[in-house]
């Protein structure tokens, strides 16, 4: 290779860790509702009552005129499905009732089986490869450049042909409401792109429903003011500092997690990754769209709480999905690489660990959290090694919609 | 509202990341970036309702407002004290385990890398990495597309021999 291959070469690959650099570049977390809240905020208070006033009026005007015959006609159609459900033995999912399939009645003929919420939607992922939390670059000049290649060298075996996939309604103002007040905490206001704006003896609070891109749960967010005191527990660490703050403010979780605390800044940052329990295989992280883990974080300055954000409180509807097998799973993993021919040669990405997580899928008045398989791997470049994320979806195309 | 022109909310989702980034690889420290987006966005939310489509992409409009509060940000702050904090905030080998942490130091510190370069070379990988095309980037920065090329590339070759020269 001659000198200025050598150099073409080099250069691209700086343009790459470039790329990554900026895509991977992120506030700390909370700093964008905190600065949401801020921008709100700072709006005159005649400007807010007229938004207010305005968005009203436009959800007044949004309500269509239905005819009262599209009404009866709505209704007999509901009716003769419900029969027809309940002659068949399908389990409807009923609102926040937590009913499940046994796996062990899902019909052996798959293109005929499907979930009782119908066909679920398919998720969208953030770019695969990238490291972590971030939307796909619209460079698209550089990311042609660093199309990966993929390769699976590990061991992914799945027991089980079907997982629950969890549905709930999206959340109203009156449900952001009744979690403030089990709080004690008060309504304030309710900001653009919020349920609603709270405030406590020693914090404020906001409350958000899912955000449809990149997909985010219903979340809540507690501020502290001044007033929040340190916590007070001789020798704990900032786990038990966390646990003993989210007690005191009854918002331990209510579902499975495990808890791992990031001492090595300043706020100190305890999470709660949430898990499900897939029956057969055991507890399956909830992750992002970048496949970096969700749930629960508590942050603490001093001893001292910060800021705390979390998934909202839901029921969730449940029901039985089939799945891909692990060989396909590898397959749709791995057709994520780049082109074969032409342009500059892929990067090499081995992957070599594959596990069962779950997503968010945003889907307007339902959302669901579907099963997806979560593939790391690692990447070489100027001889560093890096960590590589591929997510495939589990839930079988045929009960998928496109 | 103008048809051509998206919800405040979305540009604040789609481009609040790349902001912080842009102006991340600026200024060296994430206290200042942080101070720097937020002004970014309280004044783009103020100045919204004047923002014409047809004459920028919200893109292009954003980057502009980073690149004026960067620009006042050193002015207020002085090149000296610029200086002095990114070198405080030059990143430590911190003693992480996990490959994840590993990954976010090597990119800081290429950040701070981008910090040090001239304020036209640091400018032009910064606004090309955030997304921009060369004609956008040339707009800002006042020059032309291919002359904003040629800059690029000069901002890519100090920095890749400012790397090399740290790895002696």
């Amino acid at each position: 290779m001659n000198v200025n291959g050598e150099e073409d070469l080099e250069l691209q690959a700086l343009q790459r860790q470039l790329d990554d650099a900026f895509e991977t570049t992120r506030p700390r977390p909370g700093f964008d509702d905190e600065l949401w809240l801020r921008m709100q905020g700072s709006r005159p208070a005649p400007r807010r009552l007229r938004d207010a006033w305005a968005g009203l009026v436009q959800g007044i005007r949004a309500v269509p005129v239905v005819p009262a015959s599209a009404v009866a006609a709505v209704l007999v159609v509901a009716l003769l499905l419900v029969m027809v459900g309940r002659t068949l033995h399908l389990n409807t999912g009923g609102s926040g009732a937590g009913t499940a399939l046994n796996p062990a009645q899902a019909p052996a003929d798959r293109s005929l089986y499907a979930g009782s919420f119908g066909r679920v939607p398919t998720p969208a992922f953030a770019a695969p490869g990238l490291p972590s939390g971030s939307l796909p670059s619209s460079n698209q000049g550089s990311a042609a450049a660093a199309a990966p290649r993929y390769t699976w060298t590990g061991t992914f075996t799945l027991n089980i042909a079907t997982a629950p996939v969890f549905r709930y309604h999206e959340p109203s103002t009156n449900a952001a409401d009744q979690f403030a007040t089990a709080l004690g905490a008060v309504l304030q206001e309710r900001p653009s792109g919020f349920l609603g704006s709270y405030t406590a003896a020693d914090y404020s609070l906001k409350v958000r429903g899912t955000v449809q891109s990149p997909p985010s749960s219903p979340a809540y967010f507690i501020f502290s003011s001044t007033a929040m005191p340190a916590v007070d527990a001789a020798g704990a660490g900032p786990i038990d500092q966390a646990n003993v703050f989210l007690a005191q403010h009854s918002l331990t979780p209510q579902w499975s997690y495990t808890v791992e605390a990031d001492t090595s800044s300043d706020p100190v940052q305890v999470h709660y990754d949430r898990q499900f329990d897939v029956p057969g295989y055991g507890p399956a992280y909830l992750v992002r769209s970048d496949g970096a883990r969700d749930g629960l974080q508590v942050s603490l300055s001093a001893n001292r709480p910060v800021l705390a954000s979390g998934l909202l409180p839901m029921g969730l509807d449940v029901a039985d999905y089939r799945l891909v097998s692990a060989e396909e799973a590898i397959r749709a993993a791995l057709a994520a690489s780049g082109p074969a021919a032409g342009g500059p040669s892929p990067t090499p990405i081995n992957l070599s660990q594959a596990e069962v997580v779950y997503v968010l899928v945003p889907a307007g008045d339902h959302s669901f959290y579907e099963p997806a398989i979560l593939f790391t791997g690692t990447i070489t470049q100027n001889g560093q090694t890096q960590m590589r994320r591929v997510l495939v979806p589990a839930v079988d195309p045929s009960q998928r919609t496109p | 509202m103008d048809a051509d022109r998206p919800p405040f909310e979305d540009l604040y989702r789609d481009y609040m990341g790349r902001i912080y980034a842009f102006v991340r690889a600026q200024v060296g420290s994430s206290s200042d970036a942080e101070d720097i987006t937020a002004q970014v966005f309280m004044n783009a939310y103020q100045a919204y309702a004047r923002f014409e489509a047809r004459n920028a992409t919200p893109s292009a409009w954003l980057f502009r407002i980073a690149r004026n509060a960067t620009l006042d940000h050193f002015r207020a702050q002085g090149r000296r004290d610029r200086l002095r904090r990114t070198i405080e905030h030059q990143p430590v080998a911190e003693d992480d385990p996990a490959g994840q942490a590993e990954e976010r130091i090597q990119y800081r510190a290429l950040l701070a890398r981008v910090a040090q370069l001239p304020e036209r070379q640091r400018e032009a990988i910064s606004l090309r990495h955030s997304g921009l095309s060369f004609d956008e980037v040339g707009k800002l920065i006042g020059c032309s597309e291919d002359a904003a090329k040629m800059l690029y590339h000069r901002a890519l070759k100090a920095l890749k021999e400012a790397v090399q020269k740290e790895a002696l």
